[in-house]
């Protein structure tokens, strides 16, 4: 297990496209840190740079305090998981497990006694004839998993491990891969576009776009405190809601209303997570017309549209009392706006 | 069966007897013309001591000729009277000269119904019967096919022994001229007739069947009327496929099982003695074995062409054009490409023999010499081959995916392990393809051989191809050269057989 240290990072492709664009990000040892950001943010990009499959235009990555930036990506002990699982199809999944050990000449016996704890610990070792062929999505990840497991590298890599899955297999996978986290107590960086995956595995969650991070820290943080209209737009399911307006300093003023305590007067976007949105006769409300309803159990989401034109979602627990059509009002729940800058997006409280 | 059906039936019955009329025609027409001739002139030369014969009349005199001249083949005119007659050129006893030509008044005419009129009159019960069988609700598509296929067989086998018997009681009429001690008239005979017949009755049985299962396809689930569509959809392929592959073929095999002389009337069953035959000619085993060393051009051009694919699958600037020059090579007439390596192999003016007086070496008479021409040829066929090669190659390259690369490297294995346990396993299927269809189109090869070499020197590059061909056109053996066909064609099947197995056998990509 080592620590991953990224400094001032860039990768300018040929043809001047910025890929990377100086990235300083630390990953702690043992620690789960997750990429999450719109497909070509650069995080992928990110991580090839960390296995050696890129060289980057400038900028320095370590392992373990050792810098590996110009190591070939044998040399650097780390491993990763694709997401199309990358297996070789020509071998059995115990020959696939077994790969990394026989290229670098690991002892027979050796490689039969780990190549057995890394399935068993994935719990396929009932699969070991199969070709990858005969197996299913869910399988074939965990073969990947082995195959990167059975190396004990300093550092697992993941590009989007999930994605090819389905939704079942894939919530259940996620759990799986937290817990091996604690078991192997692995340095983990894994990138991902799906901000669920993101919050609910990562220790660490860096929000990129454009080749740069935009925030970085625990997932509730991200969620609470988004730095940036664009983290607030990206975190959270459904997304989070904007109206444009002005900020006088002691209010915001637009199709919806709340108090606020900045310091500047403004042009400004309120932005309010679903669950924060109050319908129903508060004090700031604004007319609105129901759309739509969307029971999901335990909460519904009614989706709903200002006189302005403006469209909102609010997420209310049980059974939602309204039907589409309805005319209601809604308000922002008390110290629960969002309010940035129109111009650059930057929080303005 | 309904009015429809029933009329659609008939319709079938019609178009059935028109063919087999149409068919009978043509055959009867061509089939031993001598033996239904009524009369034949002759005429020899003088020089061979032979009886003056009686003149042709002026319109025949001109045809008799010109079969004689230039075409050694029978010519079909027409009298003054508007008759029409066949001329032939008359060949020796030693069927070497031409000695002069004979003209035949043919009486097919009459024939043709006679021979139709019973494959008619078995469709039309055939046709009743089924009609009243699938009327009883008792029969089974699977019996309708069969009993098309029985009637047009039995229809088949009574035209074919009308026709003989036809032959057999026209066949004293024939006038030999006695001073000739053979008379030598080309003529289809009656295996063109058998296969022609067949094909007819076949078509007639899946006419039949399709029809009756028309009938019934109303009442019947969509799958089988999916089925039917299927089936008219690849009809035009299969009569494709049947006429211009299928039958060439069993023509191919009739002929070597016969003796088979161009000019002689009678063909006799031989059975495998044409086998035999080869089979004690040193000649045909050189070829084989010339072929077989040939062949091992292919897995040489396969390890350049995969050395080639992995450069230009670099991405450098230019590589496009690169690759567009080797593959040229490929698309040249394989005529243009021998002559022009003819001229670089050449002893004294060719650039390869230049090149090794250059540096001081004996010149070498490449095509020339029994030790290099083989060899030389081999060269060529690689040249040929490698930008075709380095493209398939190329092609199973870039279907490796890019990730299963990078996880080589990740895994911690070295440029020459990526190559070795995943490039090199995933093109296998790659290399199997291209090695044995390489190998059955080394078997094929006759262009390079005639072009350059002629087999020679001293048969050192005489191939089974180029064998089969010599003694076919050259030796006028047909029917030793259909024999020799014959175990090409088995060799090359059983190749192909062994590709799909090994095609068979490749684990699908995950």
């Amino acid at each position: 297990m080592a620590a991953l240290g990224v400094t001032h990072l860039v990768k300018r492709f040929a043809g001047g496209v910025v890929g990377v664009d100086d990235v300083t990000l630390t990953v702690g040892e043992g620690a789960f840190t997750a990429l999450v950001g719109p497909s070509g943010c650069g995080k992928t990009t990110i991580l090839r740079l960390v296995a050696g499959l890129e060289e980057p235009t400038s900028g320095e990555v370590r392992i373990g305090g050792r810098d590996v930036t110009w190591l070939p990506p044998r040399d650097r002990d780390v491993a990763m998981v694709f997401q199309n699982y990358a297996l070789y199809p020509h071998l059995t999944v115990r020959d696939n497990i077994a790969f990394p050990l026989r290229v670098r000449r690991t002892a027979p016996a050796e490689i039969v006694r780990r190549v057995r704890q890394a399935a068993e610990l994935l719990e396929i070792d009932a699969l070991f004839e199969r070709k990858p062929a005969q197996l299913s999505g869910g399988q074939r990840q965990r073969v990947a998993l082995a195959r990167a497991i059975v190396r004990e590298p300093a550092l697992f890599l993941f590009d989007e491990p999930l994605s090819n899955l389905d939704a079942q297999v894939r919530a259940q996978t996620r759990a799986e891969l937290v817990a091996l986290h604690r078991r192997l107590g692995a340095t983990m960086l894994y990138v991902t576009h799906d901000q669920v995956e993101a919050m609910t595995m990562a220790q660490t969650v860096a929000v990129m776009a454009s080749g740069r991070v935009l925030q970085e820290g625990a997932p509730m943080s991200l969620y609470r405190d988004p730095a940036s209209l664009a983290v607030a737009k990206f975190i959270g399911s459904p997304s989070i809601n904007t109206v444009a307006g002005r900020s006088t300093g002691a209010r915001f003023e637009g199709a919806l209303s709340c108090v606020l305590h900045a310091a500047e007067a403004s042009g400004a976007v309120l932005a309010v997570r679903p669950e924060h949105l109050v319908l129903g006769a508060a004090a700031d409300a604004s007319p609105a017309t129901v759309t739509l309803v969307e029971p999901l159990g335990p909460e519904s989401l009614v989706r709903m549209r200002l006189a302005s034109g403006e469209e909102l979602v609010a997420r209310c627990a049980g059974e939602a009392p309204w039907h589409i059509g309805d005319h209601v009002r809604v308000g922002v729940a008390e110290g629960r706006g969002l309010c940035y800058r129109a111009s650059d997006g930057s929080r303005l409280l | 069966m309904t009015r429809v059906h029933r009329r659609v039936a008939m319709a079938t019955a019609v178009l059935w007897a028109v063919a087999t009329i149409a068919l009978s025609w043509r055959v009867l027409k061509g089939i031993d013309e001598a033996a239904r001739s009524r009369e034949a002139l002759y005429r020899a030369h003088a020089s061979q001591g032979h009886a003056p014969s009686p003149a042709f009349p002026p319109s025949i005199e001109a045809s008799a000729l010109a079969s004689v001249q230039q075409e050694e083949r029978p010519l079909i005119v027409h009298d003054p009277d508007g008759v029409e007659l066949v001329t032939a050129p008359v060949k020796d006893a030693d069927d070497w000269e031409i000695i002069g030509a004979v003209a035949l008044y043919g009486r097919w005419r009459e024939c043709a119904l006679r021979v139709a009129a019973p494959a008619i009159a078995v469709l039309v019960v055939a046709l009743v019967l089924l009609g009243s069988a699938s009327a009883a609700r008792w029969s089974r598509p699977g019996i309708t096919a069969l009993g098309g296929v029985v009637a047009a067989g039995a229809a088949a086998a009574l035209t074919l022994s009308q026709l003989q018997a036809a032959a057999a009681a026209l066949a004293p009429r024939l006038v030999v001229p006695p001073t000739l001690a053979r008379l030598a008239l080309p003529s289809p005979s009656l295996a063109f007739a058998a296969l022609a017949l067949v094909l007819l009755a076949a078509a007639g049985a899946l006419a039949v069947s399709a029809v009756h299962w028309h009938a019934e396809a109303a009442g019947r689930p969509a799958r089988v009327r999916e089925t039917l569509a299927a089936w008219g959809f690849i009809a035009p392929s299969l009569a494709h496929l049947l006429v211009f592959t299928i039958a060439p073929v069993g023509f191919l095999v009739w002929i070597s099982v016969h003796d088979w002389d161009l000019l002689a009337s009678d063909r006799p069953f031989v059975g495998l003695a044409h086998f035999r035959e080869i089979g004690a000619d040193p000649s045909f085993w050189r070829a084989l074995r010339n072929g077989l060393v040939y062949a091992l051009y292919v897995p040489a051009t396969m390890v350049a062409a995969l050395a080639a694919a992995l450069v230009l699958d670099q991405p450098l600037r230019g590589i496009k054009v690169l690759r567009v020059v080797v593959f040229l090579p490929y698309v040249a007439s394989t005529v243009a490409i021998a002559l022009v390596w003819q001229w670089l192999l050449h002893r004294d003016f060719g650039l390869l023999n230049a090149a090794l007086a250059a540096v001081h070496l004996p010149r070498v008479d490449w095509l020339g010499n029994p030790a290099t021409a083989l060899p030389a040829l081999m060269l060529v066929s690689a040249w040929g081959q490698l930008g075709y090669m380095m493209v398939v190659y190329l092609a199973g390259l870039q279907a490796i995916p890019a990730s299963l690369l990078e996880a080589a490297r990740l895994d911690g294995a070295d440029a020459w392990q990526r190559f070795r346990l995943v490039v090199w396993p995933m093109l296998r299927p790659v290399s199997t393809y291209l090695l044995l269809t390489g190998i059955i189109w080394s078997f094929h090869g006759f262009t390079l051989v005639y072009v350059m070499t002629e087999g020679g020197p001293a048969h050192a590059t005489d191939v089974l191809v180029y064998r089969i061909y010599q003694t076919a056109w050259e030796f006028r053996r047909f029917d030793v050269a259909a024999a020799m066909s014959v175990v090409l064609c088995a060799l090359l099947l059983a190749l192909t057989a062994l590709q799909w197995r090994v095609v068979k056998g490749e684990p699908a990509d995950a």
